[in-house]
């Protein structure tokens, strides 16, 4: 009521959470309320994707966001955190917790946690029509009842119930609805320690309770969730209602024989199970479709891996084909744009039209003509296979070998994709659900051998040296591989996490919904690494216009000649290579004739240009992933690895070859 | 078929326990316990997979790859590093699965 006396009738404002599971039909029900009316970005500081979008609807304009998708809302992911901050802190005016039908108890286990946040939950029923396919039918009434909050039976990919679920967002966000929601009440053991511990927490913390319901407070401490008890820490009696939490959890978990979380799990999961019991029949049983069919051939012991190389093949020609014929289509249409720009600026000065031309054009048209074209084919692919399911498969199939590298199955898409192009890679290893995790993923992607490096290797060494000396080279690069992530899996912090992840059935992917996740995706990428890429050809092409390049070159000299054995000329193709890998190897050709250059300087170019430093549209993508800090560490690293391998490779092959 | 006796603490060593990783596939067990990390017993208990909730499992992946296994009505992926720290007590199936 208060709404509408502030605010003229016709621009009330709504804000409006998307919540629940991965997998749900989040993201369709998202695109269903918002059209292309859509942002997609990461959340402040974190690699999580955040959507938001707007749409009018009866005079309301109400904002939606997607949140990440979560089976708990404990302090496990990234995504977790993430999505109950927002909850709590910002205090958006409706939750549409959306449902799978074909899953009520496992999704229950959300809605009872965010009831236990006091949100204005509206649950989303969807899926109901592939619940029905199951022959599971749900008594939306009675589970309304029993939650004391409105469901709304949805089915998201036809906007079958779209509508009605608008109008009870609406009606809840202006009280024409009132909320009874269940009261989640534990067992008496637990109930007991969890009042005792509100109490406490109410009176010795009330600004904390501001923020957080005192209960859900007891809640999280009582269960040990790192994020809440590392916030009470910062309260002056924090301590003594954490020592006082601390000792009524060993009493419970003395009388359970089990940890405090997991007797908290427990207790969700029988509420959860009495609910999904009472409110589902269970009709003619299930028949064997398609979906089990292809499940079964795909996650075959056998069969499963010809399937995957076989995906796997597919996936690259249609990036890398689709790409390169992309990329010299659209530099053949763009290809006398840079003269073109150069005439045109004639009346300046001779300097002043290079940098301009060579540095803010070149790097525009290198974003269009080298990035765009593999990033687009690549966006639309993922789409497909989040989409259609494939993706927990293969991860099924790749995680013990996965595991060698200290990483699980999940990292074996971003590592293929690796091979083609880095780009693309490091923005894949976000499907990873740790920082942890994502951090090692990413570095070891850029390590591998990227279309442009295979370009290097194959120039030069597997022309001049032979094909023996590139395969050997290859394989060399696939054991540091091993080896370095490896080293990084026992240097980093943090509990390395095993393979837990829901096996979603398949689905058709739909058309609308792969575009639209591709072109907000799109936008994203060259709002953050166009600025990148132009910057970093421009820094370069001053550089040289200025003649600081060669101080740079006699600066580098006892590296690149004294270390590294190579000719002095080389620096110069390896800094511009910063923007481009293959064009080291142009550009060396265009100093010195390649064979004039021995076997061994061969190898050790095509060495240090295998690792040394990420190209520019690489460092765009790990800053628009990690962050600038961790982007630092993983460039010094590489060009760390580069030099002492180049240098040692060196001397080492000098010795054999002599 | 012959199961490792899980030997440990009070109340359940007397019962026959195996890991969920020696059910064979198609066969169904009751959770005991899950032992291992705090973070791993709790994510498994978050996930469904609490101690007294029935888990079928549904596939050995090659290779030593991980398991697939279905608890209240949905089908997980557990490494088999995971699936190892969680004991069941196998369930003398009746029924034809
Ligand atoms: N049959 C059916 N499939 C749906 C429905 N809603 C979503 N899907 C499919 O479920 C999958 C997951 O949807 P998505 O929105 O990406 O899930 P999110 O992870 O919650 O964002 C996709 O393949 C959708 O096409 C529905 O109501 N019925
Ligand atoms: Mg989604």
């Amino acid at each position: 009521m208060l709404n509408q006396l502030k605010m003229k009738p016709m621009t009330r404002h709504l804000r409006v959470a998307l919540a629940g599971n991965a997998n749900v039909g989040k993201s369709v029900i998202f695109n269903q309320l918002t059209g292309l009316n859509q942002v997609v970005g990461n959340w402040p500081g974190k690699t999580v994707e955040r959507a938001e979008g707007t749409l009018h609807f009866r005079g309301y304009t109400i904002r939606v966001i997607d949140l990440p998708g979560t089976y708990s809302l404990s302090a496990f992911s990234i995504e977790e955190i993430v999505s109950r901050e927002y909850i709590a802190v910002e205090k958006p005016d409706v939750i549409i917790n959306v449902v799978d039908a074909s899953a009520l108890e496992r999704n229950l286990y959300l809605t009872l946690q965010l009831l236990e946040l006091e949100a204005p939950v509206v649950m989303a029923l969807n899926q109901v029509d592939f619940a029905a396919k199951k022959g599971i039918r749900i008594n939306v009434e009675k589970l309304s009842k029993m939650l004391g909050i409105p469901v709304v039976p949805t089915v998201a990919i036809t906007g079958s119930g779209i509508n009605e679920l608008l109008m009870t967002v609406v009606a809840v966000a202006n009280g024409e609805i009132k909320l009874n929601p269940l009261k989640v009440r534990f067992g008496a053991e637990v109930e007991e320690k969890v009042q005792k511990i509100q109490k406490l927490v109410e009176e010795r913390i009330p600004q904390m309770c501001a923020v957080y319901p005192a209960r859900w407070i007891a809640i999280k401490i009582l269960e040990w969730d790192e994020d809440i008890v590392s916030k009470l820490k910062n309260y002056e009696d924090g301590a003594k209602v954490l020592a006082y939490a601390k000792e009524k959890a060993s009493e419970l978990e003395k009388m359970h024989g089990e940890p405090s979380p997991v007797i908290l799990a427990s207790e969700r999961y029988s509420i959860a199970s009495k609910i999904a019991k009472e409110v589902t029949t269970l009709e003619t049983p299930p028949r064997v479709g398609w979906e089990q069919k292809l499940d079964t051939i795909t996650t075959h012991k056998i069969l499963g891996y010809p399937i995957l190389i076989g995906v796997i093949l597919a996936m690259f020609s249609l990036i890398f084909i689709g790409g390169s014929f992309l990329s010299s289509f659209l530099e053949s249409l763009l290809g006398n744009t840079l003269s073109q720009i150069e005439v045109v600026l004639a009346f300046l000065p001779h300097e002043a039209v290079k940098i301009v031309a060579d540095g803010v054009f070149g790097g525009i048209m290198a974003g269009i003509t080298i990035a765009l074209p593999y990033i687009v084919p690549f966006y639309i692919i993922l789409a497909l296979l989040e989409d259609s399911g494939y993706l927990p498969r293969a991860a099924f199939l790749m995680d013990n070998l996965m595991h060698r590298v200290g990483l699980h199955g999940k990292a074996f898409i971003p590592l293929v994709l690796g091979y083609g192009c880095s780009v693309p890679a490091c923005i894949g290893c976000r499907i990873m659900e740790t920082e942890r995790e994502r951090l090692i993923a990413t570095f070891v992607v850029t390590l591998v051998p990227c279309a442009a490096r295979t370009v290097v290797i194959l120039g030069l060494v597997g022309k001049y040296v032979g094909l023996h000396a590139a395969l050997a080279l290859y394989i060399f690069d696939l054991a540091l591989v091993f080896i370095l992530g490896r080293i990084a899996f026992k240097a980093l912090p943090g509990e390395p996490v095993g393979l837990i992840m829901e096996m979603p059935p398949y689905k058709k992917p739909s058309l609308k919904i792969v575009l639209t996740k591709t072109w907000s995706r799109t936008k994203d990428f060259v709002y953050i690494a166009f600025p990148i890429i132009v910057a970093g050809s421009l820094a370069i092409t001053a550089l040289d216009v200025t003649g600081f390049i060669g101080y740079v070159t006699t600066g580098a000299k006892p590296l690149i000649s004294g270390w590294l054995g190579l000719p002095e000329a080389a620096g110069v193709p390896l800094i511009f290579g910063v923007l481009r890998k293959e064009l080291a190897l142009i550009l060396f050709s265009e100093l010195i004739p390649l064979e004039t250059l021995s076997t061994v300087q061969m190898i050790v170019f095509a060495i240090v240009t295998m690792f040394y430093i990420p190209c520019v549209a690489t460092i765009a993508a790990l800053l628009r992933e990690l962050g600038w800090k961790k982007t630092m560490a993983i460039t010094v690293v590489d060009v760390c690895v580069a030099l002492l391998v180049g240098g040692m490779a060196y001397r080492l092959l000098s010795l054999i070859m002599a | 078929m012959f199961r490792r006796k899980v030997h440990g603490d009070d109340s359940w060593n007397d019962e026959e326990l195996c890991a969920l990783t020696e059910l064979a596939e198609g066969e169904k067990g009751v959770i005991v316990k899950a032992i291992g990390g705090f973070g791993l017993v709790r994510r498994l208990a978050e996930m469904g997979l609490t101690p007294g909730t029935e888990v079928k499992l549904v596939k050995k992946g090659s290779f030593g790859g991980p398991v697939e296994v279905e608890v209240r009505g949905v089908a997980l992926a557990l490494g088999r590093g995971v699936a190892s720290k969680v004991l069941v007590k196998p369930v003398k199936d009746e029924t034809h699965d």
